[in-house]
């Protein structure tokens, strides 16, 4: 093995196989807006996925803007302690979880909850030839399977955002409560008080691109599976360290866009 | 050789096993004995495959007992199941080759796992069983390089490495091409005679090749075993288990 | 006909209670299978019944090959921090001589253990998952216990031990590389000079306690989660893709209510 062998092989490898996620998800991307105008997509399965992907999410996305909500207000206490500007807590609670902390942590779950059965569905369809027989019967399975998924996640992520906020107020109002000892009415009127407003719009719009990145990754890495159940497997992990991925990258370039 | 003067190894007693609520095996009583071969055959689906798990406890059952050697597995503690298993060989439907290490290693591993013998020794014994099954070559190769037929005869070589007092065997030739399958089943019949006092049961849909090496027939339908016998005694059985052996599976079985 | 009603009324509510009780009840045997797998995880560890080759080999599948993905996702975590905050101080008190030293420390208690523990049980859970998923579904496992290998030994123990390590060193390399891109924003974009930025002044031993115990708790919780998801797959491609998912909704959620927990006791106790 030549020096060039592992040095520069593996980057070159690491290399393709971005370029190749990227690639088709970007794929995926064109050929799902080509669908959409004029609009030929299924409108009965866009209503099943709606239903899957919204009420199904609905309970771990809830809970996990309670726990959000609650670290964050630990956290923050603890610098308001030392500093003793109590009232800047509202302030610091509603900025990280408005705008950063909140689409973050709702956003990698839903990948997990979501983006990871996604993958997993398609690709088992793919396995077991579902995708083929589609086509075999001259069904697009871009206007069946892919875009009402695109369409259902990305409003369901954003509609789950909004709730998510307001889920992880109640948790921070309950520990601040509960925990620091700080009337939870306080920190409310210090969150209105703070007029976060850009800060929560930023948050539903990062939502709204990461519901799309994860739908066309989970379902390139789906559709685009091979090898029987251990390719599934192996395909719904590839998926959901891509998601993973591209919400940071979505995350930053949002939050740099916003501050032109 | 009259079945009788044969001791009994493993007897199952009104063995039921419910799946979602459905009854897929159901009060089933056999016996299986030393030095014989026997046969499970029956439809798809009927149980066979379940019944045939049951027996080293992979599946647990529902109701009834699995006894070995007169010891009812329910009782043991999970050492002592673990030592109970040291006496069968399970070779398994889809190979379960373990793919992360090679076809040497995959042979050898039920060796090194049981400590019965030092790694040197375990080596040798899987070499040797390996050449049995006529892939001294393939040692060094991975199960993903090998075809079908080549993994079924390395698992054949895995499950009968350690010399197992009762070895089982889920549809040996099962997706294989006609030569191949026969030359599994000649397999199965030499390993059986190798071992003193070996009871060997094959579940499978291959009634022909089957006939040459069982001794003794058990006819799974529904869930129920219908038939216990050898073929000769077939003019008593019911019309289904006539038709199963006569290879028209699907007349008169109601699907 | 009355007697009738009422018998499909108490049928009704008999129904409407199981359909309310019946969470509760899954996700109690879930729990107190997950708690059985954690005791006998624990006593494989402690009877030092594992191989150390295998604990090696999944220390550089979890922590080796996991460097890139930390690397990407922390510094861009440390960016985005940096810039967030750095332009939301630059309104109110334009002082960044405090930014870097508390950032560091927000990093090394809080951000980094837990963003770390999401990726890893992202990658690594949905991996172990899928792994040990197919293995059962092609009777492998089954095969394991033929062969006189006990699955949790052969299996979990290893992944654990090598998990609560790794996971640490993870979260080391990701304040290094969080702290590494902040610093480089911090100066480019608002000429923070390099020295005010990395000021451990904050960090205190405290502070690096609870992101030790964060990770540790963290690295032993993904594996024996993710495996217990593996070995419960049923049926086929779907239940390996089911168990990979289900893997990484609750190892990630399982870093959150840790994370929670760990937080709330550091500051009760402060």
């Amino acid at each position: 093995m030549s020096i060039a062998d592992w040095t520069v092989a593996p980057v070159g490898r690491a290399t393709n196989y971005v370029l190749e996620t990227v690639g088709g998800a970007s794929m995926i991307l064109w050929r799902i807006m080509r669908a959409l105008v004029p609009p030929r997509f299924d409108g009965h399965e866009t209503w099943r996925q709606l239903d899957r992907v919204g009420v199904r999410s609905a309970p771990i996305v809830i809970v996990t803007a309670l726990f959000v909500g609650a670290i964050m207000v630990i956290q923050t206490a603890f610098y308001v302690n030392k500093t003793g500007a109590t009232s800047l807590l509202g302030y610091g609670v509603g900025f990280t979880v408005f705008a950063e902390i909140g689409p973050i942590l709702i956003g990698l779950m839903f990948s997990g909850r979501v983006g990871a059965n996604n993958t997993a569905e398609l690709g088992t369809m793919v396995v077991t030839e579902q995708v083929d027989a589609l086509r075999a019967l001259a069904i697009d399975p871009m206007r069946y399977l892919v875009v009402p998924r695109f369409i259902a996640m990305m409003l369901m992520l954003t509609l789950l955002m909004v709730l998510g906020d307001l889920f992880a107020i109640i948790g921070a109002a309950a520990t601040a409560q509960g925990l620091i000892g700080l009337d939870w009415r306080v920190l409310i009127a210090n969150l209105i008080e703070s007029h976060l407003l850009d800060e929560l719009t930023m948050g539903i719009v990062k939502a709204a691109c990461f519901g799309v990145s994860i739908s066309c990754i989970s379902c390139y890495f789906g559709l685009s599976v091979s090898g029987g159940a251990a390719g599934v497997g192996r395909a719904t992990n590839n998926s959901v360290v891509a998601n993973a991925t591209a919400i940071f990258l979505i995350d930053f370039l949002v939050g740099w866009l916003y501050t032109l | 050789m009259t079945d009788l003067s044969h001791r009994v190894r493993l007897r199952c007693e009104g063995l039921s096993v419910d799946y979602r609520g459905r009854a897929v095996l159901d009060a089933v009583d056999v016996e299986i004995r030393a030095n014989e071969v026997v046969g499970i055959v029956g439809p798809g689906g009927a149980g066979k495959s379940i019944l045939l798990k049951t027996l080293p406890r992979l599946i647990v059952p529902t109701r009834g007992r699995v006894i070995l050697d007169g010891t009812d597995l329910a009782t043991l503690p999970r050492v002592g199941l673990a030592a109970a298993r040291e006496s069968f060989g399970y070779l398994f439907q889809n190979y379960a080759l373990f793919d992360f290490m090679t076809v040497l290693d995959n042979v050898a591993f039920p060796l090194r796992q049981g400590g019965q013998c030092d790694d040197a020794e375990a080596i040798r014994r899987a070499e040797a069983r390996l050449a049995d099954v006529g892939l001294a070559r393939a040692a060094p190769q991975f199960p993903r390089e090998l075809s079908g037929g080549m993994k079924k005869r390395v698992a054949l070589a895995r499950a009968t490495v350690a010399d197992p007092q009762i070895a089982l065997y889920d549809d040996p030739s099962a997706g294989l091409d006609p030569v191949t399958s026969s030359r599994i089943f000649k397999l199965i019949r030499q390993m059986h005679e190798r071992i003193p006092d070996c009871a060997s049961v094959i579940v499978s849909h291959d009634i022909d090749r089957m006939r040459p090496v069982c001794d003794r027939f058990i006819a799974i339908v529904d869930g129920r075993v219908a038939f216990d016998g050898r073929e000769a005694d077939l003019g008593r059985a019911p019309p289904t288990v006539r038709a199963i052996f006569e290879g028209g599976l699907v007349a008169g079985v109601a699907l | 006909m009355a007697l009738h009603a009422l018998n499909t009324t108490h049928r009704a509510s008999g129904n409407i209670l199981a359909s309310l009780g019946r969470p509760f009840l899954s996700a109690g045997r879930f729990l107190s299978e997950l708690g059985r797998l954690f005791r006998d995880t624990a006593v494989a560890i402690a009877r030092g019944r594992f191989s150390g080759a295998a604990v090696i080999k999944q220390a550089y599948e979890i922590g080796n090959r996991s460097v890139p993905f930390i690397a990407i996702t922390l510094g861009v975590l440390g960016l985005i921090s940096v810039y967030q905050v750095a332009t939301q101080v630059a309104q109110i008190i334009p002082d960044f001589s405090m930014i870097g030293a508390a950032f560091i420390q927000m990093m090394v208690r809080e951000f980094a253990p837990t963003i770390t523990g999401l990726m890893v049980a992202t990658r690594v859970g949905s991996g172990i998952a899928a792994e040990i998923g197919s293995m059962v579904v092609t009777e492998q496992v089954d095969a394991l216990r033929m062969c006189n290998a006990d699955p949790v030994e052969y299996l979990v123990a290893p992944r654990t031990i090598a998990s609560a390590v790794m996971v640490v060193m993870l979260t080391a390399v990701g304040v290094v590389f969080a702290t590494f891109a902040g610093m480089l924003v911090g100066k480019g974009a608002f000429g923070i000079p390099y020295n005010t930025f990395l000021s451990l002044q904050l960090t205190g031993i405290g502070d690096v306690a609870i992101g030790v115990t964060k990770a540790l708790s963290y690295g032993i919780a993904i594996p024996v989660i993710a495996s217990q998801a593996g070995l419960a797959t049923t049926g086929g491609s779907a239940g390996v893709g089911w168990a990979a998912t289900s893997a990484v909704v609750n190892t990630s959620f399982a870093v959150i209510v840790i994370d929670f927990v760990i937080s709330a006791l550091a500051f009760l106790v402060h």
